[in-house]
């Protein structure tokens, strides 16, 4: 008796790949399915890590070998700090920097400006400095001049000697091109790309930051080397240097800095920042996922289509002493077959289509996080192999249950056809049970301890296991019931269409539940999109109670870029009709907390009415305008787990000081959350007078409409600014909204593309399997119009079923990720909305995918000659 | 039952086997403490109403089903007490199948299925290839070794699934109706090349059949009789070819 089997079977192997193709059609389906969801992945995750690098690698080239950073309490520093460090301090490796974003008009591109003094250069940044050819008498002749890197020149065609017509908070310049700068390397070329080099008094200039700098780049080595003296003497006194302890260089150089000037390493800004996009980044691949989910239903579904169709095969296989072993190595190969093309067509793919994804996730990180500008996709090898390694491995997990089955079933069973449909009726309670049991599993999973988003996602994949493993027996409820309606209505034919769904149980259950998870998945998205829309409706209704609304223009709502003339502000303050006014100044702080947003406003009646809290102490109003308290939103409660009666320490102009949180109110601007300070309360802390919005409040008889373009005519020639409307600014603010849900909406479309390919593929199979029993029909009297209609029928009532049972899963999705997802990834809570135009809507996707998905085969049928079909093999 | 054999040693010995089958609600006993034993080159025809009980003990005697009680033994070998991958294993050794239905790889050659058995036992290749087209030979079909089966008639379809059975030479051979397909004439012609070469490589057959033609190639008849088998009388043997 032989004792080995080795798995060296080419004829086996042969005889695998042939059936696919002799199956053409199924083949490529499966194939472009999991492409799709390869696709889906891999381009989020391109786009993705390409907005991350570029930002990043912009950021590490203005960084350069600095070690650490000065900064201001606010978001500027007083150039006096840096005077005092290289004159009085003595402190040589130091360099000013002012920083900001201009655009040109044409094309229209964003860049970063850096401006610097190419003196203080050389030690920080090889490409700024006097040595990368920056001549000082054109750099710094008072004219607004500036260098761009060649490759960056070329882009735009121009030349030195050029003028690049540049737009910087709101005020256009005219900038001449003083040279070009020649990247070392790829590298360089790439993170010089978006960067402008001006002299810092242009910068200045052009950012309104008259006497003040963004920050100052230092080279603090740790040993006390170039170090003042008496810094040096305090590390010689006391060691060893312990970072963050009063003997670390950065703490004591921090003492001897004015009151609220901290001394920070550098990079730790940029990784605050880089964070910020975290769970934005997280949603989009959760999002991606999904699709790669419903892809493997696809998998699944093509294999165990290939598994039931082949069941006398296998029997024949295993009579002749195959073992169950080669059987299932046999099945996971052909799996492999589809996967492996499938994985490299869709990273091909992926590729394509982070191209056209980079841009939407690119806006929306300049919407609600900071400017980054992203001209290509970076290949991530990292990404290929983490996409190669998912296609591959959800073909192997959706193959494995197929694979098993096949190989499991005794030769006996096997070589009886319809037994799998049979075993999938008589196992449906059980299949339910199991469902339900996921199910609860799921609810389980929401109530797990630290609330984590990734609980909330594991909760949403048992849910959608368990309603697939419920669907059987929800596809024979409904069958029962629709039988008697669709005899009445068809008769027999009609009949024969629904019970033909219980017949092929086996193979109906998984198509319908491929289409139920996406069109589910595309309920759960629509309304949480709807819910989330309506929600900051209605806030921005009762945020925005001012008329008119004047800003400079940023390129990120965090607007930090520069403020409003003080000229302009008084003008328009005391424009005729205007009756009153508040202002607004967004700037970034530093707290205990990190790097935070600090709102300050001037609080009047209006105003005050504008914040709907969700928690407040007692006498807010009155202790806003004279007490150290601040406001915080929702989602900065949710981030920084603090609430009302909590302390926020401030790094303020007159150094660390407290602020009690007296109130958390709603807000869906900032998914990171910001603070609020009453203006009275800032003055006393802050130097910084700057103003970077101004609401208006007019007289009754005022039209606005008149009074708007007399406002922007004051304002011509003093700065450019943007006047708004109460609507005008709502329906600009809900267009960022839009844009915002783009790649979402986008997910969601691929991810129902990629099931209606699953559904075409199941569904022909399907119809194709029974043409035999579609030739006994004909040849019983059929007419090839009857059968039509017959096949188009099934299909149809599966699509309506699948319709029927998306709903409610729908809806739990959706209210998963609106009172858990999104709560915990960005601590919003949203007035959970179902509309019904979205119900309706699915009901039409999974009808229509489905009865498409039935019109081939039912014409090929209807094509073939009955005779033909019913000859034996 | 068994029937003494004056010069050998039974190469398959059945003892007592039951076998039930659930039916609804109902129990049917379709082997009843059934025991027979087949000697080295003998050619045994199982006889029986459909549903009798046939195809089931061919399925028992080759290790695809498992009895309810009793055993199988095999050249010494109890197979029913094998593991299912142990009785594969076997299976694929020493048991060569003829089906009625032919039950031929639609994906795999007429050379191909040939060589199947031998593949899944570990022959090299050029054992495989020269033993399939000398079978491919003896069943008369030498110029249709790269033809699909859905190509063939069913009479060469079943002369392909007879060198196939026979290629790895196993030690005993079982047909379900190997002829029940085919009608009078081929029929003929393929009971003629099955008897023929069975005789020519020694191989041991049990073959469960209605076919008179093949009646007359028996060296044994048993008839299946409320769950076991019972001696009928042979037909006058034909002479060997």
């Amino acid at each position: 008796m032989p004792s080995k089997s080795p798995y060296n079977s080419g004829l086996l192997w042969r005889s695998g790949i042939r059936y696919h193709f002799r199956r053409p059609w199924l083949y490529v389906l499966s194939v472009v399915g999991i492409a799709l969801g390869v696709a889906v992945v891999v381009s989020i995750d391109l786009a993705n890590s390409s907005a991350e690098k570029a930002f990043r690698m912009s950021a590490e080239s203005v960084t350069g070998a600095a070690t650490h950073q000065i900064y201001g309490a606010g978001s500027r520093l007083d150039e006096e700090v840096y005077r005092t460090l290289r004159t009085e301090t003595g402190f040589r490796k130091s360099a000013p920097v002012v920083e900001g974003h201009a655009s040109t008009t044409d094309p229209i591109r964003s860049f970063q400006v850096l401006g610097i003094d190419p003196l203080a250069e050389e030690p920080f940044r090889s490409f700024s400095s006097q040595q990368a050819g920056i001549e000082l008498s054109t750099f710094m002749s008072g004219q607004i001049t500036g260098f761009l890197s060649e490759t960056t020149a070329e882009a735009l065609q121009v030349a030195p000697g050029d003028t690049l017509d540049l737009t910087a908070g709101g005020n256009h310049y005219p900038m001449q091109i003083a040279g070009l700068i020649q990247p070392e390397d790829e590298y360089s070329r790439q993170a010089l790309e978006n960067l402008i080099i001006v002299d810092i008094s242009t910068a200045q200039k052009l950012f309104g930051m008259d006497k003040y700098l963004s920050r100052i780049d230092l080279i603090l080595p740790e040993d006390g080397t170039g170090l003042p003296e008496h810094i040096t003497r305090a590390l010689s006194e006391s060691s060893p240097t312990q970072a963050g302890s009063a003997t670390d260089p950065a703490r004591l150089l921090e003492a001897s800095l004015p009151d609220g000037v901290s001394v920070v390493r550098s990079g730790s800004r940029t990784e605050t920042v880089a964070q910020m996009t975290r769970a934005f980044e997280l949603n989009l691949q959760a999002l991606s996922m999904l699709a790669l989910l419903v892809g493997m239903f696809l998998i699944y579904n093509t294999i165990t289509f290939t598994v039931v169709q082949r069941r006398p095969l296998i029997g024949r296989l295993r009579a002749l002493g195959a073992t169950r072993g080669e059987i299932q190595r046999m099945i996971l190969g052909e799996a492999l077959f589809i996967g492996i093309p499938g994985t490299i067509l869709g990273m091909t793919g992926g590729i394509l289509l982070a191209q056209f994804l980079l841009q939407y996730v690119t806006q929306t990180i300049n919407d609600l996080y900071f400017v980054v500008s992203v001209q290509q996709v970076t290949i991530a090898p990292l990404t290929l192999i983490k996409g190669f390694f998912l296609g591959i491995g959800a073909t192997l997990l959706a193959s494995l249950w197929p694979a098993r089955e096949a190989s499991r079933a005794p030769v006996r069973i096997v070589l009886q056809r319809s037994e799998k449909d049979a075993r999938l009726r008589r196992n449906t309670p059980v299949l339910s049970l199991i469902g339900l049991l996921f199910i609860l599993m799921g609810i389980g999973f929401l109530f797990l301890p630290g609330e984590t988003i990734i609980s909330g996602y594991v909760s949403l994949l048992h849910i959608i296991i368990g309603f697939s493993l419920l669907t059987p027996l929800l596809i024979t409820m409904m069958a029962s019931l629709l039988r008697p309606v669709a005899g009445l209505l068809f008769g027999l034919p009609g009949k024969m269409a629904v019970r033909g769904v219980v017949t092929d149980l086996g193979r109906t259950s998984v198509a319908t539940s491929a289409l139920v998870i996406a069109v589910a998945a595309a309920i759960g998205v629509g309304l949480m999109v709807d819910s989330f829309r309506v929600t900051v409706d209605s806030w921005l209704e009762s945020q925005l109670q001012a008329d008119i609304y004047i800003q400079s223009p940023g390129f990120s709502t965090r607007g930090l870029d520069s403020g409003l003339d003080p000229e302009l502000i008084a003008l328009l303050r005391n424009a005729p009709g205007v009756s009153g006014s508040h202002s607004v100044q967004r700037t970034e702080i530093q707290t205990n907390q990190g790097l935070d947003r600090l709102t300050v406003v001037e609080t009047d009646r209006e105003a005050v009415q504008s914040y709907n809290f969700r928690e407040r102490s007692p006498g807010l109003w009155d202790r806003f305008d004279n007490e150290p308290v601040i406001l915080a939103t929702e989602s900065y409660a949710f981030n920084n787990d603090v609430s009302v009666g909590d302390t926020i320490t401030i790094n303020t102009d007159r150094g660390e000081h407290n602020f009690a949180i007296a109130g958390i109110y709603y807000d869906y601007s900032s998914d990171t959350g910001l603070l609020t300070m009453s203006r009275t309360v800032y003055d006393r802390f802050f130097d910084s007078k700057v103003i970077s919005g101004l609401a208006l409040y007019t007289d009754a008889d005022t039209d606005i409409e008149t009074l708007i373009p007399d406002l922007r005519e004051r304002s011509a020639g003093i700065q450019n600014v943007i006047i708004q409307s109460n609507q005008g600014l709502r329906e600009a603010s809900m267009e960022i909204f839009d844009r915002t849900f783009t790649v979402t909406i986008v997910m969601r479309f691929l991810a129902v593309l990629v099931a209606f390919i699953g559904v075409l593929s199941a569904l022909m199979a399907l119809q194709f399997e029974r043409s035999r029993e579609m030739a006994v029909l004909r040849a019983n009297g059929l007419t090839p119009g009857q059968l039509w209609g017959l096949v188009t029928g099934q299909t149809g009532v599966i699509g309506f079923m699948a319709g029927l049972l998306s709903i409610p899963l729908g809806i739990v999705m959706a209210a998963i990720l609106v009172y858990v997802i999104n709560l915990r990834s960005f601590g919003w809570t949203l007035q959970f909305q179902i509309t019904p135009e979205m119900l309706i809507q699915a009901m039409l996707v999974a009808v229509t995918a489905a009865i498409l998905a039935g019109l081939y085969p039912s014409w090929k049928i209807t094509q073939t000659n009955p005779a033909d079909a019913l000859r034996d093999e | 039952m068994t029937e003494p054999h004056p010069a050998n040693k039974p190469i398959l010995h059945a003892d007592n086997l039951v076998k039930t089958y659930r039916e609804g609600e109902k129990e049917r006993m379709v082997l009843n403490h059934l025991s027979m034993s087949v000697y080295r080159g003998d050619l045994v025809v199982l006889l029986g109403r459909s549903g009798s009980g046939k195809s089931t003990l061919l399925n028992l005697l080759s290790g695809i089903d498992h009895p309810d009680k009793g055993s199988v033994t095999i050249d010494g070998h109890n197979i029913t007490s094998l593991g299912e991958k142990q009785r594969t294993l076997f299976r694929r050794a020493h048991i060569g199948f003829v089906f009625q239905a032919y039950n031929l790889i639609p994906t795999l050659t007429v050379l191909e299925n040939i060589m199947l058995p031998m593949e899944l036992n570990g022959f090299d290749e050029h054992r495989k290839s020269e033993s399939a087209q000398k079978y491919l030979e003896e069943v008369g079909l030498p110029d249709r070794a790269s033809s699909y089966p859905d190509q063939l008639s069913g009479g060469e379809q079943q002369r392909v699934a007879i060198a196939r059975a026979l290629a790895h030479k196993p030690r005993l051979i079982l047909c379900d109706e190997p002829t029940g397909n085919l009608d009078h004439k081929t029929g003929l012609l393929v009971s003629g090349i099955f008897h023929d070469l069975v005789k020519k490589t020694g191989s041991t057959v049990i073959i469960a059949t209605h076919d008179p033609n093949m009646h007359r190639f028996a060296d044994h008849i048993y008839q299946f009789h409320e769950g076991t088998v019972q001696p009928a009388d042979a037909p006058e043997k034909q002479p060997d070819a």
